[in-house]
């Protein structure tokens, strides 16, 4: 089909004058692939396929939501009610919502396990080094988008979740105060609050298309790793993206798209996981819910900060078990990538996955006193992978890597 | 023709030429910056003033001031008495720490214990210093009417729902809670005898 367009006249004539032919040559139907992927690998085309959803949802959602949290007569406020009547009285208005809110739970699940595949397969290393660092940049907006859009709906949730947050800015010695001043602008959380936020909400997501493309560009230029995590042979140990891929990622898209419109259309809320209930309440400033908690894409950070009484301690620790990812392949020494071949790595890297699971567990519940110090084992498990990664490679006895795929 | 370039010249002109552009570029950022503090109305120093006759014996009420929660309690005195008796229990009990826990009316160990003007009505921030969240008011001792909600030897005071910080019925952080200090106090005085004026 591709072919057949490529030989059309207008192909052509748009051809000659920006070389379209030859950039869906090298990126698509002759963009060397490795032919031994596994399923692991569709979570990159799917985080795409999410984020071009949350723009068009997003783009929609603002035609009729209003960022105000003027009081109504209702005894509301102008954003939660412009909320309800996107699910009430728009047209589809239910639906592009629970799209978009829906959408924000899936794009981390996407993206969680795509970079969860890039530590198990050693993806972060040479000569992806800088590949893997813009992957962190998008996840660190990614959660900043997420943090931004959850304050709109000016919900209980919304509410308190943004107070605690941009409180976090003001354990931060000298600058703090400041901070947290230009994050509120004003003195608590409110109208200039929503107001900023919902023009960064905006303005995020679509720096991460920018960024994503600069991803894209750099994966491009050093390729693919792949379940091995051996060098391969450009030529004869490579398929073309087209049609070959094309097609698998269609098909985890058809696989994907059945679990989302499960949710989407059957359970939304999915169980206070995506929306959380308190968030139905509208926002309260003289009244904190009884348990407030993030959403759980954000647990497992939130209780890394809780595990430390000392607010600024907390703060640190909780930016620096995101800003260690940063450093990860200069950590790893070894010349192996892929756990496959590194029995050590292989159980330190399932016990970091456990671990940030079991953070995202504890920082969903309720603070009790047992979940206080699972959560500090879960912490200290967290950030032991970091530390005792640079000294595995002395003494973690490799297996034979294979010649070829 | 480049022989008889006077290159230190060109270095010092080059140097000097970005220099003020980057300090025009950096100016530009002021406005901006700038625009997202807190607006001229926001800042103005907006005062509230309450009765306080209208809260019973032993009532708790949120009011607000500046966008920001405020306690007022009225403390029976079976509550101030439960002020005393833990002070080894507490992060700070003379409240010293830092200025915003503290203020010029505290001058006898008496107030700065009560941490009010009149002892019976305490009016502090309700925002607790760890991120802000409301705390619960759980005025009662023991663990009949909280559970395990609080430790066995609860005196009354405050729970934190976020993260379980605990401050005793003089708003003062319990050893122990990820809280670093006492509710703050915020500047206020009495009109009357029962009008207070706060900010
Ligand atoms: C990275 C992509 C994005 C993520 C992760 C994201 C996430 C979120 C989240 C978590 C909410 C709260 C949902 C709720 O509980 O109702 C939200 C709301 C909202 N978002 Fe986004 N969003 C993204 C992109 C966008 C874009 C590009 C726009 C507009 C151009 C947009 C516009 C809105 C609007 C108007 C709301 C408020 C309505 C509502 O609460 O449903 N979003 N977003
Ligand atoms: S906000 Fe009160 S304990 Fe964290």
């Amino acid at each position: 089909m591709i072919e057949k367009m490529m030989n059309t006249r207008l192909f052509h004539w748009v051809d000659e004058r920006t070389q379209l032919g030859s950039i869906i040559k090298s990126q698509l139907t002759e963009y060397p692939v490795p032919k031994n992927f596994n399923y692991m690998w569709n979570f990159g085309s799917l985080a795409l396929l999410v984020l071009v959803l949350q723009i068009v949802t997003g783009i929609f959602l603002v035609m009729y939501y209003k960022p105000s949290a003027e009081l109504t007569y209702g005894g509301y406020t102008v954003a939660f009610d412009s909320v309800e009547r996107i699910m009430r009285d728009i047209n589809f208005g239910w639906l592009i919502r629970y799209m978009h809110a829906v959408g924000a739970s899936a794009f981390f699940v996407v993206v969680y396990m795509h970079i969860g595949r890039g530590l198990y397969y050693g993806s972060y290393k040479g000569p992806r080094e800088l590949l893997w660092i813009i992957g962190v940049v998008i996840l660190l907006i990614m959660q900043g988008a997420a943090f931004f859009g959850y304050l709109l709906p000016w919900g209980q949730m919304s509410f308190w979740g943004a107070t605690v947050i941009t409180n976090l800015f003001g354990a931060l010695p000298v600058i703090g105060e400041y901070l947290q001043q230009l994050l509120r602008g004003g003195f608590a959380v409110g109208d200039p609050t929503l107001n900023r936020f919902f023009s960064l909400h905006y303005l995020f997501p679509l720096l991460l298309a920018a960024i994503v493309g600069g991803h894209i560009h750099a994966l491009h230029v050093v390729h693919s790793n792949n379940p091995e995590g051996i060098d391969i042979d450009q030529e004869k140990e490579t398929i073309p993206f087209h049609p070959y891929y094309t097609v698998k990622d269609a098909l985890g898209v058809g696989v994907f798209l059945l679990g989302y419109c499960y949710f989407v259309f059957f359970n939304p809320e999915a169980w206070g996981y995506f929306i959380e209930v308190d968030n139905f309440v509208p926002a309260n400033n003289l009244q904190t819910p009884a348990h407030i908690a993030p959403v759980w894409y954000l647990t497992p950070w939130y209780t890394i900060l809780r595990t430390f009484e000392n607010k600024l301690i907390g703060v640190l620790m909780m930016g620096g078990s995101l800003a260690i990812l940063f450093v990860l392949p200069f950590l790893d020494r070894s010349k192996v990538r892929s756990a496959r071949y590194r029995p050590v790595f292989r159980q330190m890297v399932i016990l970091f996955f456990v671990s940030v699971v079991v953070l995202g567990y504890c920082g969903h519940s309720a603070p009790s006193a047992t979940l206080k110090i699972v959560g500090a084992i879960a912490t200290s498990v967290y950030f032991g992978f970091f530390l005792l990664l640079p000294f595995v490679h002395k003494f973690e006895k490799t297996k034979p890597l294979p010649e070829g795929i | 023709m480049t022989d008889k370039a006077d290159h230190s010249r060109r270095n010092f002109l080059y140097v000097a030429a970005g220099g003020l552009g980057a300090v025009a570029a950096g100016a530009t950022a002021v406005p901006f910056v700038g625009s997202m503090f807190p607006a001229a109305d926001t800042l103005a120093a907006s005062k509230t003033e309450y009765d306080v006759s209208t809260v019973v014996e032993g009532q708790l009420v949120v009011i607000q001031w500046q966008g920001k929660p405020v306690f007022v309690v009225n403390r029976t005195a079976d509550m101030l008495n439960r002020v005393k008796g833990h002070d080894d229990l507490l992060k700070d009990p003379m409240s010293q720490a830092i200025d915003a826990v503290q203020a010029e009316w505290m001058d006898t160990d008496e107030k700065r214990i009560y941490r009010a003007i009149k002892p019976e009505i305490l009016i502090v921030v309700a925002s607790c210093t760890h991120l802000g969240c409301i705390p619960l008011f759980k005025p009662t001792s023991g663990r009949e009417d909280w559970g395990d909600s609080v430790p066995e030897n609860w005196a009354g005071g405050w729970h934190c729902p976020c993260h379980g910080s605990f401050y005793d019925l003089s708003a003062r952080v319990v050893n122990g809670s990820p809280a670093p200090q006492n509710l703050h106090v915020m500047p206020y005085k009495y009109k009357t005898d029962s009008v207070v004026l706060i900010g």
